[in-house]
């Protein structure tokens, strides 16, 4: 057992520490109280945080990247959702699909793709799943359901995969230059056997960006809406083999598991913020007459908090080192799925403390409690929930 | 003797604003021309509609022309009420709880001979409380067994000029119904120590300023009152030494577990016709516990919350064996608010990523039930209140 981070490692965190304080902390207030959700975006902080690598970070080194490690990335994650945890996810959905690239694309496609996506710091990754018929059924496939599953549908013409339909809610929709698409290729077999992945660059003609929808929390985090009407991409932007997008083997880069241990890292961080707000009204704020942190029930809460925020730590460096080892568990998925408890027990637990504030209640320790709702259906939802028990009872 | 078995008027006066609430209020309430701005106004237009059903003398007798009804049943319209809006269902609340005591208790025949009529022919008279003063920091569990104060200071100041008017000047602040009330009930120092006064807005000197809705956490109207050589005549004062009189916790419970409902009712609904994982939702076992324990919340919560409001009912011919000690409105309050809360979330994790998208209604049930449970000086401060009455601290 060693708990001690390397150098490099340690660089990294101090270096997105930095990056959260000076960068993301001040903006993130304001980026969140922007009413209309397609603003909320600030280019010039994506571009600052490219410049110091955070966008690339999990390119590997070979191919023009920084190649951190999962520890690596599981601390940077942190440090930057203890700024902004849609701004850390704004990054790390970069790195999802950096893994993706690194992990299932050709020489070729990597060539064609990674490079503009390396010199260009406002190029970001979007990945399109869900479809207005096809949510929870993306997650947990009900078997042999013809029915189930997307409706985008994909058909061959010469070159060119043609495609019709819709997807909702996606990732970084509106804002994104490249996308990794599931498509129906297969109508006739469950989509199990039916879906095709491809890499649709934004400008693909008969492609249009949709509606930006208005989320209650993680709002500098954008999800859009995709249409396609006759859109036209090349065979040679086909991942893997047609009908075989949903047969990739566990491996262990696969894009799954780090967003497993994404959405986990990323709630440790809006713990640490959590705590922090609470542990300095406790010192600070003065009630009745007397320091706050006086009172034995603002104790009591201030510890449960960081237990539980030490908790969630070690089990997501765990699942990191896991992941570094090569070990496939069903950690990742445990840890995602604990995320869900730990991260909005302890924002709410931090609210508790500053009922003692009145007026309105201070709107960081509000945002942290937004933010943390979102874990309820990416995270912690009985699909994402049953989805992991499946691994383990098989 | 105990008995939760609703008359005949009871459930008429249900079914009415039940209906009501189906036909003109939901369909305003859940459009997403009002869900999505942050800062909504309130939608006064409803609530002179509902106004005209006699809402806003529900509670003063039938003798002065009201309905007459007693908390259980005040309790029962603002649940229904608040499935509609809660905002709606909280500005109605307030002006017929301080109407019905106003009326009933507080004012002399001078008084209410001078003020009922206008009250009873104007649907949009509603009344306001003024006590909270601008300095004053609640506090939490400062008052556990130690000696009791006389309350919060109260720094606004009323004196008396020459001709015998009160002249008030001072600020109340996050003052319900504020911004529609015709009449003020303020509380303000004299030299003989602190006393309320009625001050009809149109007196003159009077200021509200509207507490931004978006951030303001509050549900109906809230605003603060600045009072500035505000002058009325002597025969205002209300001989009254406690505030205790205005406590409304039951209605405000009972307008939680409307919220509550609106949630259940839209999870239950939505959850028949959501086809994911081969049939409609609700037929997964882990979906249907979670709509039975959300409506197990709302029937615990609303039989506390109506045994407290039978028993402020029935509490003068009730036989000392039959009361606990226990201040049964505190205990309603925190039991109802934690659990409604939970039961507002988990409605909202059926909905998936609409859950919380702001055109949606469910992030509002969401945030509404926090706020309740974020309401008055927080949960810990009631419990240690409970505390108290346990210890048998006097």
């Amino acid at each position: 057992m060693d708990f001690l981070l390397n150098e490099e490692q340690l660089e990294w965190q101090m270096k997105a520490r930095k990056f959260a304080e000076e960068e993301i902390k001040p903006i993130s207030l304001a980026r969140d109280k922007i009413a209309n959700p397609a603003d909320t975006i600030d280019w010039e902080l994506i571009k600052k945080g490219s410049k110091i690598g955070l966008r690339t970070a999990v390119v590997p080194k070979e191919q023009g990247g920084h190649g951190i490690d999962y520890v690596t990335q599981a601390l940077v994650m942190a440090e930057l959702a203890k700024g902004d945890s849609a701004m850390s996810k704004t990054f790390s959905q970069c790195w999802k699909w950096s893994h993706a690239i690194a992990a299932v694309c050709t020489d070729e496609q990597r060539k064609r793709f990674l490079k503009p996506f390396l010199d260009d710091d406002t190029f970001v990754f979007g990945s399109g799943q869900t479809e207005a018929n096809s949510g929870s059924d993306n997650r947990m496939p009900p078997v042999g359901d013809l029915k189930a599953g997307p409706r985008l549908r994909a058909e061959l013409d010469g070159d060119f995969w043609v495609l019709n339909g819709e997807k909702q809610f996606i990732a970084n929709g509106n804002i994104a230059k490249l996308f990794f698409l599931t498509v129906r290729t297969d109508f006739s077999v469950p989509f199990t056997d039916g879906t095709t992945s491809l890499l649709v660059p934004w400008d693909t003609p008969g492609f249009r960006r949709g509606k930006c929808y208005n989320k209650s929390g993680w709002r500098f985090y954008q999800n859009g809406e995709m249409i396609f009407e006759n859109a036209r991409v090349p065979v040679s932007n086909q991942i893997g083999e047609t009908n075989m997008a949903l047969h990739k083997g566990d491996g262990d880069s696969s894009g799954d598991m780090f967003g497993d241990l994404e959405l986990a890292a990323n709630a440790l961080g809006i713990c640490d913020s959590a705590c922090e707000k609470a542990i300095s009204l406790g010192q600070n704020h003065t009630s009745g007459g007397e320091l706050l942190k006086e009172q034995q029930l603002v104790r009591l809460k201030i510890g449960r908090m960081s237990m539980l925020t030490e908790a969630l730590r070690s089990y997501v460096m765990r699942v990191a080192w896991e992941h570094d080892q090569r070990i496939h568990s069903t950690n990742a998925g445990l840890v995602m799925n604990l995320s869900t408890d730990t991260v909005q027990e302890v924002t709410e637990l931090c609210m508790d403390i500053y009922d003692n504030v009145s007026g309105p209640m201070d709107a960081g320790v509000d945002k942290l409690v937004r933010d943390s709702f979102i874990w309820s259906h990416l995270a912690g939802d009985s699909v994402q929930r049953l989805k992991v028990a499946g691994r383990i009872i098989k | 003797m105990y008995n939760l078995n609703l008359n005949e008027e009871q459930i008429a006066i249900r079914d009415t604003v039940c209906d009501f609430v189906k036909n003109e209020i939901t369909p305003v309430a859940v459009h997403p021309d009002r869900l999505e701005p942050f800062d909504p106004p309130l939608p006064t237009e409803l609530i002179d509609q509902a106004a005209e059903l006699g809402l806003r003398a529900l509670s003063i007798s039938e003798e002065f022309g009201g309905a007459g009804a007693d908390m259980l049943t005040c309790c029962i319209v603002a649940e229904e009420l608040a499935v509609g809006d809660a905002d709606v269902a909280s500005v109605l609340a307030e002006t017929a709880n301080l109407a019905g005591i106003l009326f009933g208790k507080l004012l002399n025949k001078e008084q209410r001979e001078r003020l009922l009529p206008e009250f009873l022919e104007d649907n949009k008279y509603h009344i306001a409380l003024a006590s909270s003063e601008a300095e004053f920091d609640g506090w939490i569990g400062n008052n556990y067994c130690r000696s009791k104060t006389d309350g919060s200071p109260v720094n606004t100041k009323a004196v008396q000029d020459v001709n015998g008017n009160w002249v008030i000047n001072g600020t109340k602040t996050r003052v319900s119904n504020a911004t529609v009330a015709k009449l003020f009930v303020v509380q303000a120092d004299t030299k003989d120590g602190p006393i309320l006064l009625i001050a009809p807005k149109e007196a003159g000197g009077i200021i509200v300023n509207e507490i931004n809705r978006d951030g303001g956490w509050y549900i109906g109207s809230c605003g603060d009152v600045i009072f500035t050589d505000c002058t009325i005549s002597e025969e205002n004062i209300i001989n009254l030494n406690t505030m205790d009189v205005f406590e409304n916790v039951g209605i405000s419970c009972a307008i939680n577990v409307g919220v509550a409902r609106a949630a259940f009712e839209a999870a239950v609904e939505y959850s028949k016709i959501r086809i994911q994982g081969g049939g409609p939702i609700i037929q997964h076992q882990a979906i249907g516990a979670k709509l039975a324990e959300v409506a197990i919340s709302l029937e615990v919560a609303r039989t506390i919350i109506w045994r407290a409001a039978w028993t402020s009912d029935n509490e003068s011919t009730m036989s000392e064996g039959n009361l606990t000690g226990l201040p049964l409105n505190n205990i309603a309050h925190i039991s109802s608010t934690e659990i409604l809360y939970k039961a507002a979330k988990d409605s909202a994790e059926c909905f998936g990523a609409m859950g919380v998208m702001r055109d949606m209604p469910l992030q509002k049930f969401i945030h509404q039930t926090r706020m309740f449970l974020h309401s008055r000086s927080g949960n810990d401060d009631s419990k240690l209140q409970i505390a108290e009455a346990v210890a048998g601290y006097e």
